[in-house]
């Protein structure tokens, strides 16, 4: 005789996905209470706004978090209110850091923008100067200049060791890996005396734009070959065994199977490298020397940066010069952005491929 | 020819393989690469001679002291130079900014990946990642004209509430250019570092672990402190590392923020009085004389060797609690 068992009907939710109108009442009640009790303590003893917000708003958010999660779910409940006030709070914290930078640097960088200011050079200019005169289109083809010969020195090389890392067999790839990374700590002032002891003071060269493009390209090597290394790796295994296996030589196989493949990846390394050192200032202060007029020429002359132009404005503290040094700050950061956003584009959203589950 | 040599029971020549390039085309091409990552390493020995040899002289008439000592005088001939303030500052920046950056890079790594629904996740992913692109010198402007201000505030509230503390007391009244605030400038250079790391481990983390966690019975708490956070703790600890290695070679932000001072300062977060070993170098390279330069390499000897060192460290922990990258 055989047996029938009845199936159960699936329930629609699992058990611990419920959500009882009790629950969902409390703890809407807990994140809304707290933060209305805090402001209405705040404006009655007419406490200053940060203050409040540290002093009343989380003692109260915290206790009142922490008693409900008693109340519904024990010791359980306690642990995970304060682990969520923990999370939120820090992680706040962090974005309003961030949105402060960008906030105070678009407000008083806006102010600052006008024709003049992006398309003249700043000669004859002083830091009393009005602002309606002078500006720093010297600086930005400098760093046009600069960046750009460290980025003609640096991809070739980084897209070098990227291909020694990923391509040869050789057995001292781990210590060129790590010390490769290790390098991408390297201090940027540290960097830029690399350069003035190598070159300025032993009276090879003066501090013209050669030497401040040198003294970049160690910030931008180890970014270039880590992202352009990962992106090699990206590209499947098989495809490199089959053009092999078609009798391929390896740098064939690399040239016209690899790199095609990898080639987002590959742009998406040099833009991120030119970020890394678009808005890199000590090296260039220790190795160029500043200029108020447009020179493109890095083998010869004092050159101005927007990094160093920035610094040179701040420096001398008078009110308009602080005001060139915003409007620089915004300038910096709108390319940093640019380039931010086009690496974006360009590379996706590339992911490491995830390990395999553990057997 | 192969078969017939099988057929007759001779076996054909064994072979050895090898990895070697026998092309020349193939030799010119590994010989390029190799040619550029020995290159690139070399760049690393590079910059330490040259370093060294310019440094050589302060090194030789200061010998320990350098490091030890805390004048720095150019009054006298040959002038003293001794290290030892702007030393501890820059570790005690270091500090101060890693015990800041620590929570906030778990906490926004943690609500990246386990809390925060996709969107609000990837808007989160993009500004760390925007946060590590902004130039230091942009921090720094911004650090001298919006943060001090608020942080000057927050300091002095600090000192009248705790001041019975050493760490918070103030009896100079002045509150700016202090450690607390370049503290925060650094924590907020090295907050995307240690995030970027810890997210990373984060999301290659077997989630079976987690849910078996959840299975018996853990909460969102128990499950992070028992089980998430102890199998991520290297991936942890090599970020924080690496921001350490970071927050030491910071130069320009702190510069704006940081008064340096000869005078030791142990742990007075919040008097106008510091140290920053990148800073004084930027400080003083320019108007310096010989010898002067000679001590100021000194400097970055120091600097760089300990930065080369924690980063080194660093790298390899990230890499063991990253097998998935091998």
């Amino acid at each position: 005789m055989a047996q029938v068992t009845q199936a159960l009907p699936r329930p629609k939710q699992a058990p611990w996905q419920r959500r009882n109108l009790k629950n969902i009442v409390l703890i809407t009640l807990a994140s809304v209470l707290p933060s209305l009790l805090a402001i209405a303590i705040t404006v009655a003893f007419s406490i200053d706004g940060a203050i409040g917000l540290v002093a009343v708003f989380l003692p109260i958010q915290i206790l009142a978090t922490v008693a409900v999660g008693q109340y519904l779910y024990k010791k359980r409940g306690r642990q995970d209110a304060v682990l969520m006030i923990f999370t939120i709070f820090f992680s706040t914290l962090v974005v309003v850091l961030l949105t402060s930078v960008l906030v105070s640097v678009f407000q008083r960088g806006a102010a600052m923008m006008r024709l003049s200011f992006i398309s003249q050079n700043a000669t004859y200019i002083s830091s009393t100067t009005s602002l309606d005169y002078g500006g720093l289109g010297h600086a930005m083809l400098g760093s046009l200049a600069i960046v750009g010969f460290t980025t003609l020195v640096t991809v070739p090389l980084g897209v070098g060791v990227a291909i020694y890392l990923t391509e040869s067999r050789s057995g001292s790839r781990g210590i060129v890996r790590s010390l490769i990374q290790s390098m991408s700590g390297l201090p940027s002032v540290v960097s830029g005396m690399f350069i003035y002891s190598a070159l300025i003071v032993t009276g090879v060269s003066h501090q013209i734009g050669l030497t401040g493009s040198l003294a970049l390209i160690p910030l931008m090597l180890p970014t270039v070959a880590r992202v352009c290394e990962e992106a090699l790796r990206l590209v499947p295994g098989d495809l490199r065994s089959a053009a092999l296996g078609l009798g391929a030589p390896s740098y064939r196989m690399f040239l016209q199977v690899v790199l095609p493949a990898a080639r987002t990846g590959i742009i998406t390394a040099v833009l991120l490298g030119v970020a890394r050192v678009i808005g890199e200032t000590a090296p260039l202060l220790l190795t160029v020397n500043a200029a108020a007029n447009t020179n493109l020429n890095i083998f010869d002359g004092p050159i101005e940066t927007l990094p160093t132009f920035l610094f040179r404005n701040l420096s001398y503290g008078t009110d308009n010069s602080i005001q060139r040094a915003w409007g620089a700050a915004l300038v910096v950061l709108f390319l940093v952005l640019i380039i931010f956003t086009l690496a974006r584009t360009v590379g996706g959203d590339k992911k490491v491929a995830k390990p395999k589950k553990r057997k | 020819m192969a078969a017939e040599q099988t057929k007759s029971g001779s076996t054909p020549q064994r072979r050895t393989l090898t990895v070697k390039p026998t092309l020349l085309g193939d030799k010119v091409f590994f010989g390029i690469t190799s040619f550029t990552a020995y290159f690139s390493i070399a760049l690393v020995g590079l910059v330490l001679v040259f370093l060294l040899i310019r440094a050589w002289p302060a090194l030789q008439h200061e010998g320990i002291n350098f490091l030890i000592g805390s004048t720095w005088d150019d009054s006298v001939q040959p002038m003293v130079m001794q290290i030892f303030p702007m030393l501890w500052g820059s570790i005690l920046l270091a500090l101060l900014g890693v015990l800041l950056a620590v929570p906030m890079a778990i906490a926004l790594a943690y609500l990246i990946e386990f809390l925060a629904p996709k969107p609000i996740a990837r808007v989160a992913t993009l500004l760390v990642d925007l946060l590590a692109a902004l130039p230091s010198v942009v921090i720094g402007l911004w650090g001298l004209f919006v943060f001090t201000p608020v942080a000057e505030g927050w300091s002095e509230l600090l000192h009248k509430t705790l001041g019975w503390l050493p760490f918070f007391a103030n009896e100079t009244g002045n509150f700016s250019r202090s450690p607390f605030i370049a503290g925060w400038i650094v924590a907020v250079m090295i907050v995307p570092i240690i995030t970027s790391v810890t997210r990373e481990i984060f999301s290659q983390m077997d989630r079976d672990l987690i849910n078996a966690a959840k299975a018996l019975g853990g909460g969102m708490a128990s499950t992070l402190t028992r089980v998430i956070l102890p199998t991520a703790s290297g991936g942890i600890v090599g970020g924080t590392l690496l921001g350490l290695g970071r927050a030491l070679g910071e130069t320009v932000a702190i510069f704006f923020v940081l008064n340096l001072s000869f005078d030791i300062n142990w742990f007075d977060v919040s008097e106008a009085r510091g140290g920053s070993i990148a800073s004084m170098i930027l400080s003083k390279l320019g108007e310096a004389t010989d010898y002067e330069i000679s001590g100021l390499m000194a400097a970055g000897v120091v600097l760089f060797v300990s930065t080369l060192i924690i980063n080194f460290i660093a790298g390899y922990i990230v890499n063991r609690a990253q097998p998935w990258r091998k």
